[in-house]
């Protein structure tokens, strides 16, 4: 009986033990990454990024979660050393403050086992380099464009603007037809004065001056910026060019300027390439036809050729904490590692999410793309590589001067400052920014 | 076991231990230490630098400071004035309904119980320069709410104060009459013997019955409009050009937006300080013996 017991005790801790190995030896790597939510891309993201990479191997398991205001959720949960093994920010700045909290993994051996900086544009792997070290990829890149109903352009025999004249002669023309110049509006998302802030610095201003005053040569209070937002202020209030006044703008969110472009209240839509997808299916339930265009040069030295502004939208890091760093970087690898999978998930975007800022060429493209955002993609690489770029508020300035370009806008606009004292509190913020090394990275031009 | 471990004072401190202690770790311990933040730049993550009282200096300069001090100022008033009047006027009124009063009292106090996110989604559509009253009125040809009063800034700061009030007044009824029905009717009866008219009976035996409930609602009230946050965040979010931006908002722009905690702090012990003084004034009056 004593010897049937043991048999039975020895066939039910090998059994144990042998199940304990199996699962310890064979089990994937769990990888947990938290993500940015859209309700209108996480699906996709969930079935052609985090799916299908779990169903092409079986080493790491990736757990997507999609959590809403990432930033605010993010926070305490590296900060309490826990979190995900991966997350999302909202851009380089907040890479920054993570960097110096040492809450941030370096990348930097990754990048070099994987090739990561073949692989990636220059500006947006240098947008992740904190002292040397790579701490953040951009998710997705974009800039500042303007759309235009093409169709009420032809049937008035108007042509799209180059310069500041001809945007103010074409303005003229537009209202004349009882239409506003451009939809926009901030109710949906009140840092969107930025935007055209942003536009105004990097066409009137110039990017050449941008960068000075970014790395420090230059003054934000340099008359060529004061101009600028002079300039900004007088279109916005004076002439009323977005949305038809100032009231108005403050009014209307997302899906309402949208609308008002698609249904001939706006001729014009000054927005990110993140405009693509939601004009493409507004103006499929029309008979007009859109198209797009690179900002307007509205100042001589602002240079003669169009500029693209550099913008990341969001980034993926390592957290410091994480236990499974080494499948993390296999998770990037393979996003990084397949262009035409790259472009095929973003293409479902729209290319208004996860358009990887990879070295893509035109064989890459499905030749089924709409040659419109091909267009862009193409233009927006050889000018980019030719050095004919900007700068965007929210992928190069530091919090705090960032804040105070979309609060403080509204305060020029309302008349209660004037531009010069508007530009005259950002040097200040600035100077503060650098003397607390608070600065993002820039990369030389 | 000691006598004293299972006395009936030291049972009722083992049941509220549990409330003490978490009270201690979720609202004290935060407490106390943003007390000692505010002395510091922290950004929220990295090293804390000791700045003494910089950040104190810092806000006797910051005019966003001091506009949003006085906007809460007005926001006080206007909470201490309009719908406490209208609260007991309504209040008063009901407790003749003898019909029907259930209705009207659910009417009141349904927007209470709506989220501030649905409160303030309807008044942005009622508001709205397109979909709203003004565009319906753009239709018929008069030029009247063309533009939304939440986007201007003479408006917007008492557009949001409203959309609060609305949702506010219906509880401040519930409150009144609550203290009105507490009344002794005998004190009713001896006035309309003596002929006295409907403000008489509400001037001289309402009103000075409900005081205590009364000056309560008074002290909620300037409590609650000190932190008010939500309905400023959600329909303005402050602007435009600050033109409603309030303290928390302030507080919560330094801290989430601009990482300044240790600045966004300062804020916070301002007005922890602001709430201390009043509840202080109306210990004070409790002590001189008012009722309150």
């Amino acid at each position: 009986m004593e010897e049937m017991m043991n048999k039975i005790l020895n066939i039910f801790l090998t059994f144990i033990l042998t199940a304990f190995f199996a699962t310890s030896t064979f089990a994937a790597t769990k990888v947990v990454w938290w993500m940015e939510s859209s309700a209108d891309t996480d699906p996709t993201v969930q079935e052609m990024m985090c799916d299908a990479f779990n169903a092409e191997q079986d080493e790491v398991e990736l757990e997507c979660v999609f959590k809403e205001d990432i930033n605010d959720t993010i926070r305490p949960a590296l900060l309490s050393g826990s979190g995900p093994d991966m997350f999302d920010t909202p851009g380089a700045s907040y890479i920054k403050i993570y960097q110096d909290a040492g809450l941030v993994k370096s990348m930097q051996e990754y990048a070099d086992q994987y090739g990561w900086q073949d692989k990636l544009l220059g500006w947006a792997y240098n947008s992740g380099v904190f002292d040397g070290e790579l701490y953040s990829i951009p998710k997705n890149y974009e800039t500042m464009i303007y759309f235009y109903n093409k169709t009420l352009f032809e049937e008035n025999g108007w042509s799209t603007p180059n310069n500041l004249e001809e945007v103010e002669s074409l303005a003229a023309k537009i209202k004349a037809k009882g239409m506003n110049v451009y939809a926009y509006g901030s109710a949906g998302w009140q840092p969107t004065h930025e935007h055209l802030v942003g536009n105004y610095f990097n066409t009137y201003a110039g990017p050449d001056n941008v960068y000075k005053a970014l790395i420090g040569e230059k003054k934000w209070t340099d008359p060529e910026f004061v101009e600028a937002i002079e300039l900004l202020r007088k279109h916005m209030v004076d002439e009323g060019y977005w949305s038809g006044d100032l009231e108005t703008y403050y009014s209307l969110d997302w899906d309402d300027f949208n609308n008002e472009f698609a249904t001939r209240g706006s001729a014009m839509l000054m927005i990110g390439t993140w405009g693509f997808n939601v004009t493409a299916t507004n103006f499929g339930e029309t008979s007009d036809d859109w198209d797009w265009n690179p900002l307007p040069i509205l100042n001589s030295q602002a240079g003669s050729a169009p500029n693209y502004q550099l913008a990341t939208g969001g980034t993926m890091s390592i957290n410091a904490a994480s236990k499974n760093a080494d499948g993390a970087a296999k998770v990037i690898d393979w996003i990084l590692s397949d262009k035409e999978r790259a472009l095929k998930v973003t293409g479902s975007l729209g290319y208004g999410a996860w358009l990887l800022p990879l070295k893509y060429t035109d064989a890459d493209f499905d030749p089924n793309i709409d040659p419109r955002q091909k267009r862009f993609l193409t233009e927006f690489a050889e000018a980019s590589d030719s050095g004919n770029y900007g700068y965007t508020t929210w992928t190069f300035y530091p919090n705090d001067p960032g804040v105070h370009i979309w609060k403080d806008m509204e305060v020029v606009w309302a008349g209660d400052i004037t531009p010069l004292e508007f530009m005259e509190e950002s040097q200040r913020l600035w100077d503060q920014a650098r003397a607390d090394d608070a600065l993002v990275p820039v990369g030389k031009r | 076991m000691p006598k004293f471990l299972t006395s009936i004072n030291a049972i009722s401190w083992y049941f509220l231990f549990p409330v003490i202690f978490i009270h201690f770790f979720v609202v004290m311990f935060p407490s106390v230490l943003s007390l000692l933040l505010c002395l510091t730049d922290w950004n929220g993550f990295g090293r804390i630098n000791y700045v003494g009282l910089e950040n104190f200096q810092e806000l006797f300069r910051d005019r966003v400071f001091k506009k949003a001090v006085k906007h809460n100022i007005i926001w006080t008033v206007m909470f201490l004035t309009i719908p406490v009047i209208v609260a007991l006027i309504i209040a008063y009124l009901l407790t003749g309904i003898k019909r029907g009063q259930l209705f009207y009292r659910l009417v009141y106090f349904f927007p209470y119980i709506l989220a501030s996110i649905v409160n303030c989604l309807i008044w942005r559509y009622i508001f709205h320069p397109r979909h709203g009253l003004g565009g319906w009125f753009e239709n018929q040809g008069i030029d009247f709410l063309a533009k939304s009063p939440f986007a201007m800034k003479e408006t917007a700061l008492y557009a949001v104060a409203w959309v609060d009030m609305w949702h506010f007044w219906g509880f401040l009824v519930i409150i009144y009459l609550t203290g009105m029905y507490q009344v002794d009717d005998s004190l009713y009866e001896a006035a309309d013997i003596e002929g006295a008219t409907k403000f008489q009976k509400f001037r001289y035996i309402t009103l000075p019955m409900i005081r205590p409930i009364f000056v309560l609602s008074l002290i909620i009230i300037i409590i609650w409009s000190v932190p008010t946050f939500d309905y400023v965040y959600i329909l303005t979010m402050g602007g435009p050009a600050y033109s409603s931006e309030v303290v928390a908002n302030h507080l919560y722009s330094q801290a989430f937006q601009r990482m300044n905690v240790g600045y966004a702090s300062t804020i916070g012990v301002m007005m922890f300080f602001y709430v201390g003084i009043i509840v202080g004034f109306f210990a004070i009056l409790r002590r001189m013996g008012w009722e309150v």
